[in-house]
């Protein structure tokens, strides 16, 4: 049924049409709640918290984002007083992941990568993958899911975060290189020429 | 001169789709001649590819999504009389 519906009808009481509305996103939420905490008890709670307060602020929701979205919006208000300071990982600057060819030593000359399916079992691949986005701290991995696992644009997670457009970019392209340099690692192709040196 | 470093953001737009067209062709014609940017573009482009494969996330604890559905319908039926 479309969601338009559905609201109207949930406004008007009907519980198991808000069921409909947030049933597709409770997973999301518990997972984005995680990051933000990176702790199950305090995700649980906010979850919990979220869908108290889209009920009693039901009728205040126009339209004007999906339901998913303002969903999103509450996790996140919820979130930010919980946010864990985690430390912050050394990361590459920027300027030296590219311009490799310029650098008198080589650890960031680019190699080629191998099929990731040869080298991992797709559940290793998934494992690895949330293990270091996992060590992202949720300033950068928070905009990254919400960008690759939610499929929200640039600008939607730029106000569910009140950011600007360019920080949100900024930092969407930060959790990117952070998990290419990590995915780098077990990918690359080793250059054979340069070992005999 | 732009240098490599300064593709990179536009590099992660054109990936997105972000990118206006007079840039893209810019991008696409320096990542043809530049094998650094090429395998930077290829490694970005499959680092998201892994992710968004890797993006389904796990179910509620079982215990935790009845708890839930419980407060959730405790306080449905405190605004709204039933539910
Ligand atoms: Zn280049």
């Amino acid at each position: 049924m479309d969601e338009r519906k559905l609201i109207t009808q949930a406004q008007a009481g009907d519980f198991t049409a808000f069921q409909s509305l947030v049933e597709p996103h409770q997973k999301r939420l518990f997972a984005l709640a995680k990051r933000m905490t990176g702790n199950e008890q305090d995700a649980q709670d906010i979850v919990q918290d979220t869908l108290l307060k889209a009920i009693d602020k039901l009728e205040t929701f126009r339209a004007e984002s999906s339901f998913g979205t303002w969903l999103y919006s509450i996790v996140l208000n919820a979130g930010r007083l919980h946010i864990v300071h985690q430390k912050r990982q050394n990361m590459t600057p920027i300027e030296d992941l590219l311009d490799g060819a310029t650098h008198q030593h080589d650890s960031h000359h680019l190699r080629e990568w191998r099929d990731p399916h040869s080298v991992m079992e797709a559940s290793e691949i998934r494992r690895f993958i949330s293990e270091a986005v996992d060590e992202l701290p949720a300033e950068y991995s928070v905009p990254f899911v919400l960008r690759y696992e939610d499929e929200l644009s640039i600008k939607e997670i730029a106000d569910l975060l009140k950011l600007s457009e360019a920080a949100t970019k900024s930092r969407v392209l930060r959790a990117r290189l952070f998990l290419r340099e990590k995915l780098d690692s077990i990918l690359k192709i080793e250059d054979s020429s340069e070992k005999v040196r | 001169m732009k240098k490599c470093a300064d593709y990179l953001q536009e590099l992660s737009d054109y990936l997105d789709g972000q990118l206006d067209p007079q840039l893209c062709a810019e991008i696409e014609k320096h990542v043809g001649e530049c094998t650094n940017c090429k395998l930077m573009f290829d490694s970005l482009k499959m680092t998201v590819k892994l992710c968004r494969e890797s993006g389904q996330c796990e179910e509620l604890p079982a215990e935790f999504a009845q708890r839930l559905n419980q407060a959730v319908k405790d306080h449905w039926i405190r605004k709204f009389g039933k539910a």
